[in-house]
């Protein structure tokens, strides 16, 4: 153990020894073996072996599906594991969970929307008591200010976890396991959902924590998030571990390599150069002075053939935008002009709560808002045609599992994210109003999406392209804008700007 | 431990490879049978226990006859479950079809087929009012049918002045087609047994259909054809040692019409638009807009249709009793709603399901029927109905749990 502490001295991110708190007693290791797992005839974990010293900031990559979260889920306990070993502290138990020093932030984050940020920050513990049966109301609203403020989020605490955008709800989950003492802290792809300022706060946060002692093990598809924070890279594929090394010994070019062997040209021309050049195409949507939601006068157009990207903070209006766009929300001023027979199809903002069906079949998840395709007399649907269409979405998608029966709620994230898209696909519109297109995928997926949207384009459809995400717009945007306060700045040629240019306007 | 270990080549870039396009999952057959085979254990232990008193063809299609109404009930409380909504005006809304179809006849005197148009007529206002307070108004659909239930049960006993309706002397009669000896309510009078079979027939072809679908991977598929027939063909075997044409010949025209229209609401649950939009409403409403749903239009088409076949079911339970008694279908709404639930274990892995409402509805009664042949007193019915239902679905919860 003690050669673990000495290595950890070197890598990037590197923590200083524990800030002078000498009460703080080291987490525990936790030892993982021959862990397997499988949900029916389907193998998922195929034996995992991994050590975890305490004081570990270990990153946990791997392409969707690989089997992050249901390793992850197995620690917690919401899953039984098939066979295989945990210890922890040398301990065999069951699970980690329902510690209050282990804490788990899962890719659906288990916060209660009905409730404030004060109350889900006490959710689960005792409450504090003035006397009796009298909660101390004032007290936790001091410990849920002071919780707050350790991740560096300004908001009222009475606020309601409804009324938060996705960046601020995962930083409330980090906040809430923090609170209760976590010494070892999973997090499982929490940084996807989150605007860069927002990531940033969250990997400062378990930063500080992890320099404090803890263990904290996170899922990220973000290269420059694992290499700036932890000092330890293990990668899944399949459900094994293929490789685990120091994050001292790697660089991008290493990492990239050891993702995907593969894919790797495709990969590398993730160093945002693809950048298209402006179009002439027929104009498809045009929007006049368009107020809605936080949105306040916004002019756009679309044309065929044309990627738009749209980008701004969570707050900006930025979603508002791309729903009055599609239509699901009305203007309350100015305009949306259709050119005739355009329709839209729209991957929405939210995919957790609002992207798909969760109890039901892929088949039933992708064909949903194109089911007139199939519509035979009495409203009764061609079976098996739908059913053929599908298969061949599927393919072209390769969406894993490739059973068209398959439960939507058991695929990856990024499966389910292809879904999504592919739902639209089979709408063939016009104009495709895509949020956050490549959210929680993994770096091959992210490049077979952008391929996507440059086929759509190309087959003159009209793309908007509304993201937090900076690559997005890079790899295929035309033309980019950023909404600020409910308003559009001015238009920028993809070409002519950079990451940072852009971030000025943000 | 840290050591860099290089990626298996055979293993890099190959996503997940258990992905069997329609394979058999054993496992996930086997999750969604259990409850059903649960229940055939339990009647075995009752044939060996009481031979053939429970076995016999005749009492069991007589519970079912019997028990029509309350499947009905189960599918008009289906359709809204699919949708998300609970409709607990269901049972009122059948006795007071049940009061109307066997009031405005034998009071008023109306021509029947006026009678039989004003009960679906009924029907069809009180699911829009339903649909109407939970859509339009957004009240939470417990209070608005709790609400729409208790005016519906009222207005019964408002029209009936709370008594039973029956036939007297002097008094216009039921049409003897409709209720009596050998009419649609008697047990006696069978359903052709000719479109049994052709139904029956369809069935198989569906489940070799669908078998075929399934082939896995590795078998060849004219191999897989054939071992799908001999499947089918052995469950027809089976089915036929276990008496299937007395079953066949068992049949009333009361049972007829239920599985009439269990096709058709099968039909428009799982292979229409209709459908589809529906179960995406009640899976989550917020995405199904987004996706180009309107779940408001889908939730009010889904009262109006519970609302019809709750009128049915009243209809079928005047047709059955010749007569009207005040909450008389009132004791049908926990089996209805039982049976809706049990669906979604009964050959099904979490989703509600009409044949599984039949089935579900149908083992509830044998299990209670096969106490209370045994000697336990029929007052025990709710009791043993209100376990069956826990158990069964607390028992494929955990072996799901145990299984994934
Ligand atoms: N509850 C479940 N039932 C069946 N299959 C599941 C379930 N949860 C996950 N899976 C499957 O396990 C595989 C790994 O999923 P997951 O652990 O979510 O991947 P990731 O590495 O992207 O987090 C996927 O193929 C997924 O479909
Ligand atoms: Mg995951």
């Amino acid at each position: 153990m003690d050669a673990t502490r000495g290595t950890t001295g070197s890598g990037p991110g590197r923590r200083e020894v524990a800030d002078g708190s000498p009460g703080i007693e080291p987490a525990k290791d936790i030892v993982i073996a021959g862990l397997r797992k499988s949900f029916g005839s389907n193998e998922v974990l195929v034996g995992i072996d991994l050590t975890i010293r305490g004081g570990d900031f270990v990153g946990l990559m791997g392409p969707n599906g690989a089997g992050k979260s249901t390793l992850i889920k197995i620690l917690d306990g919401v899953y039984d594991r098939s066979s295989g070993e945990i210890q922890y502290g040398g301990e065999k138990v069951s699970k980690l969970g329902e510690r209050p020093e282990v804490g788990f932030i899962h890719q659906d984050l288990g916060l209660v929307d009905e409730l404030s940020i004060s109350d889900n920050l006490r959710l689960g513990q005792e409450p504090m008591r003035r006397f009796g049966p009298f909660v101390d109301r004032g007290r936790e609203r001091e410990a849920a200010v002071r919780a707050l403020n350790n991740i560096g989020l300004e908001l009222p605490v009475e606020t309601l976890i409804g009324a938060l955008s996705p960046g601020e709800k995962t930083l409330v989950a980090i906040a809430r396991v923090l609170e209760r003492g976590a010494r070892v802290i999973f997090v499982d792809e929490a940084t996807s959902t989150l605007p860069p300022a927002d990531s940033h706060r969250l990997i400062e946060a378990l930063k500080r924590t992890a320099a404090r002692g803890a263990t904290v093990i996170m899922v990220s598809h973000k290269l420059s998030e694992i290499l700036d924070a932890t000092n330890r890279v293990v990668l899944l594929l399949d459900g094994k571990i293929v490789a685990d090394s120091p994050a001292a010994s790697l660089d991008r070019g290493a990492l990239v390599e050891m993702l995907v062997t593969r894919e790797k040209e495709e990969v590398e021309s993730e160093d945002l150069t693809n950048a298209r050049a402006a179009v002439e195409g027929k104009e498809l949507l045009r929007l006049e002075q368009v107020k809605g939601g936080h949105i306040d006068g916004v002019d756009l157009t679309l044309k065929g053939g044309e990627v738009v990207g749209l980008t701004g903070l969570p707050g900006s209006g930025l979603h508002d935008l791309a729903h009055l766009a599609h239509g699901t929300m009305k203007a309350r001023g100015g305009k949306v002009v259709r050119a005739a027979g355009v329709t839209s199809a729209l991957v929405p903002p939210h995919r957790e709560t609002q992207g798909g069906f969760l109890e039901q079949s892929t088949l039933e998840n992708l064909t949903i808002s194109s089911l007139s395709r199939w519509r035979a007399p009495w409203r009764l649907l061609r079976g098996g045609a739908e059913r053929r269409d599908t298969n061949e979405m599927i393919e072209r998608l390769n969406i894993t599992p490739g059973d068209p029966g398959a439960v939507f709620g058991t695929l990856s994230g990024g499966n389910k994210q292809k879904v999504v898209f592919g739902r639209t696909l089979l709408c063939a519109p016009q104009v495709y109003v895509l949020c956050e297109p490549t959210r929680g995928v993994d770096v091959g997926t992210r490049m077979e999406i952008y391929k996507l949207i440059e086929e759509l384009a190309a087959g003159g459809a009209g793309v908007l392209v509304v993201t937090s995400d900076s690559e997005d717009l890079f790899a295929v945007c035309n033309r980019i804008a950023v909404v600020v306060d409910g308003r559009l700045g001015a238009f920028l040629e993809a070409e002519e700007t950079n990451p940072q240019e852009l971030e000025a306007f943000i | 431990m840290s050591t860099t270990e290089a990626a298996p080549a055979a293993d890099s870039g190959v996503k997940s490879g258990s992905s069997l396009r329609g394979g058999i999952d054993v496992y996930k057959l086997l999750g969604a049978s259990i409850t059903f085979i649960a229940f055939l254990v339990v009647f075995l232990i009752y044939t060996i226990w009481l031979g053939g008193k429970f076995t016999s063809t005749d009492a069991r299609a007589l519970d079912i006859h019997q028990n029509t109404p309350v499947l009905l009930l189960g599918l008009a409380v289906l359709v809204t479950l699919i949708a998300g909504q609970f409709d607990l005006s269901v049972a009122s809304m059948a006795t007071l079809s049940a009061f109307l179809v066997v009031g405005l006849k034998l009071n008023q005197d109306w021509p029947f087929a006026l009678v039989l148009i004003a009960c679906f007529a009924v029907g069809v206002a009180g699911g829009a009012l339903n649909g109407f307070l939970v859509v339009k108004l957004r009240v939470n659909t417990f209070i608005a049918t709790l609400g729409t239930g208790g005016v519906f049960l009222g207005f019964s006993a408002v029209y009936s002045k709370g008594t039973q309706i029956v036939a007297g002397a002097g008094q216009a009669e039921l049409p003897s087609w409709f209720s009596g000896a050998n009419s649609l309510g008697s047990l006696g009078e069978k359903f052709p047994a000719v479109l049994v079979w052709i139904g029956l027939a369809a069935a198989a072809v569906m489940v070799f259909l669908t078998l075929r679908r399934m082939r896995p991977a590795a078998t060849e598929p004219r191999r897989w054809d054939l071992i799908s027939a001999a499947i089918v063909v052995v469950i027809a075997a089976i089915l036929f040692v276990l008496g299937l044409s007395d079953w066949v010949n068992a049949i009333s025209w009361t049972i007829g019409v239920l599985l009439i229209v269990a096709l058709a609401v099968w039909l428009l649950l799982d292979y229409t638009t209709f459908g589809r939009y529906l179960r995406a409403t009640g899976s989550n409403a917020q995405a199904a807009t987004l996706a180009g749903v309107n779940p408001g239009k889908e939730t009010f088409k889904a009262f109006v249709l519970g609302g019809v076949l709750a009128a049915l079911a009243g209809i079928i339970l005047g047709a059955n009793q010749g007569t009207a008694s005040p909450g008389a279908a009132t004791s049908f709404l926990l089996p209805a709603f039982a049976a809706a639930f049990l669906s979604t274990v009964i050959l099904s892995t979490g989703r509600f399901h009409v044949w599984g409402t039949l089935i579900g509805g149908t083992f509830l009664v044998w299990v209670s029927q096969g106490l209370i042949v045994g000697g336990v007193p029929f007052t025990w019915t709710e009791v043993v109905n209100g376990l069956v239902l826990i158990l069964a679905v607390a028992f494929s919860s955990v072996f799901k749990r145990r299984m994934t």
